[in-house]
């Protein structure tokens, strides 16, 4: 399980999380969902120690981020997965060894990327056919990039997966390749999922249980139909904006 | 929380600025960023001192670091070194007309050994290297790839600091030895086709000046600036913030950076020289 308590972070003289508190159970799919610049990134970059918080604190298995040492750091990211909102796959490398990335060195050691079981599995997950394992990423498509940096994120078989705006810069077509393989991934490798986006479809459509951000706090959460009955005017309002 | 004014309190008195204050305030302000960057440079320096004891996981990027830094560099290298050695030979034999004309030997030698084969060569790889790393590290901040790098359980550090310092350091002895060879080289064909030297004049000279400890002095300065700028590039990439405009920013940072430091490093070492000379 994965508790946020208090977490308090300001950037450039702004709080952009402002007293959250959180809980993501084992094997649910949690959409952080809200407007733009709400903290929803800033939130999954300290589940995973990127950002260290002003106050408050992320436990991870009963481990608290902020103050982790080396060693207990490798081993909370070991169990987390990120899906970076552009990608973040490495310039220099292939498909293929962006993806054996995602597993530890010595298990990179046994098998050449290309032809690591592990790393075909995990393309073959994502719907791409293995040839794309020796391209560099600037010969892919941004949704084969994206599909990519999924596979990256699965092949560890990591317990949480984090996506950051996973659908974000995509076509309608490709973000619902993405939002498809993102639901079918979660029922089949069993991992926990937390997705941030701004979708409201998005989120309706993979989210077990959607939070909705605002101000850098969490303003209402609940089941996809809670949310939906919800007459908090903020939730409305962000549910069914009005054109004015 | 409290909020940082963008005006200092001079600036926001009616009335006009006192411009010595203000002066003052901002050079402290520049000594305390100053202060902060060796700090954080100082910091990372050791954390890629401590990366040196796991090479094993970091062989395959230190070997493809070398080549780029290495020998993709060498033919440019070359070039300058070829043309400061004929360059130092032509002016010597211009202004020495009243000493013999071993003289030229000499002069290049000493010039090419003590200054212009490490400090030329590492010029040229602050503008090919330094600057090509910075923005490369610079593109992998700001795109994300350092923290994914994070997040997957590896250390930038040893993946990508440690093996472009190694690299460098190494691949600037057989640079320098290289660059040695052709400045006396072609003073030597200058001097013959310029100068109405013989071979065994300028070979004669070359002799008169040599000394194991000027080779050595000369492999020395090139391991320090080889180091110098990786180092540099590596810090000051990891420094960039905002977009393609601010990786330029960060590529002639760090050349200007590298240059400075070169200079320094020169001027710190030359007393070095006068000690095992």
């Amino acid at each position: 399980m994965i508790q946020i308590r208090g977490l308090r972070k300001s950037l450039n003289e702004k709080w952009v999380l402002d007293g959250l508190d959180l809980e993501i159970h084992e094997g649910m799919s949690l959409v952080i969902m809200g407007p733009s610049g709400t903290g929803k990134s800033v939130l999954l970059k300290h589940i995973v120690g990127l950002f260290d918080p002003d106050e408050g604190d992320v436990l991870v298995e009963g481990m608290s981020v902020s103050k982790a040492n080396g060693r207990q750091i490798r081993e909370i990211r070991s169990q987390i997965s990120y899906v970076f909102q552009n990608s973040a796959l490495f310039d220099s490398l292939t498909a293929g060894q962006n993806i054996q990335l995602g597993l530890t060195p010595r298990e990179c050691r046994k098998h050449d990327a290309h032809r690591d079981p592990r790393v075909i599995e995990a393309v073959e997950h994502v719907n791409l056919d293995p040839d794309v394992l020796r391209l560099l990423p600037a010969e892919l498509s941004g949704g084969m990039q994206k599909r990519v940096a999924i596979a990256r994120a699965i092949v560890g078989r990591q317990k949480y997966v984090l996506y950051d705006e996973p659908t974000t810069g995509l076509d309608p077509v490709n973000a619902n390749v993405i939002n498809r393989l993102i639901a079918r991934l979660q029922g089949e490798i069993g991992a926990t999922s937390v997705i941030v986006t701004h979708d409201v479809e998005s989120a309706f459509y993979l989210g077990d249980r959607i939070v909705l951000m605002f101000d850098g706090r969490v303003q209402a959460q609940g089941t996809p139909t809670e949310l939906r009955e919800s007459s908090d005017p903020i939730v409305q309002e962000f549910l069914h904006p009005k054109l004015t | 929380m409290a909020r940082e004014s963008n005006l200092t309190a001079d600036e926001g008195r009616p009335g006009g600025d006192r411009p010595p204050i203000a002066w003052v305030r901002k050079i402290g302000r520049a000594g305390l960023a100053v202060t902060r960057h060796i700090g954080r440079a100082g910091v990372l320096f050791g954390a890629t001192l401590l990366a040196l004891l796991h090479p094993r996981d970091h062989i395959r990027e230190t070997f493809r670091q070398a080549k780029a830094i290495g020998l993709d560099s060498l033919p440019l290298v070359l070039l300058v070194a070829t043309l400061s050695g004929s360059i130092l030979a032509q002016q010597s034999g211009y202004q020495f007309t009243d000493l013999p004309l071993w003289i030229v030997g000499n002069a290049v030698a000493a010039g090419m050994l003590t200054e212009l084969a490490p400090l030329l060569s590492a010029i040229i790889m602050a503008g090919r290297v330094g600057a090509g790393i910075g923005a490369e590290l610079g593109t992998m901040k700001v795109t994300d790839q350092l923290d994914a790098l994070r997040t997957l359980g590896r250390d930038p550090v040893g993946e990508l600091i440690m093996p472009r310092v190694v690299a460098g350091a190494v691949m600037m002895v057989p640079i320098v030895i290289l660059a040695n060879i052709a400045g006396i080289w072609s003073g030597w064909v200058t001097g013959m086709a310029m100068l109405d030297m013989t071979t065994h004049e300028y070979v004669y000279g070359v002799r008169n000046y040599y000394h194991s400890a000027a080779l050595i002095f000369s492999l020395v300065k090139g391991v320090f600036f080889g180091v110098t700028i990786t180092f540099i590039g590596c810090y000051v990439g990891l420094q960039a913030e905002g977009g393609a405009a601010g990786v330029g920013r960060t590529a002639r940072n760090t050349v200007v950076a590298i240059i400075v430091a070169l200079m320094v490093l020169d001027v710190v070492l030359a007393p070095l020289y006068k000690a095992v000379g």
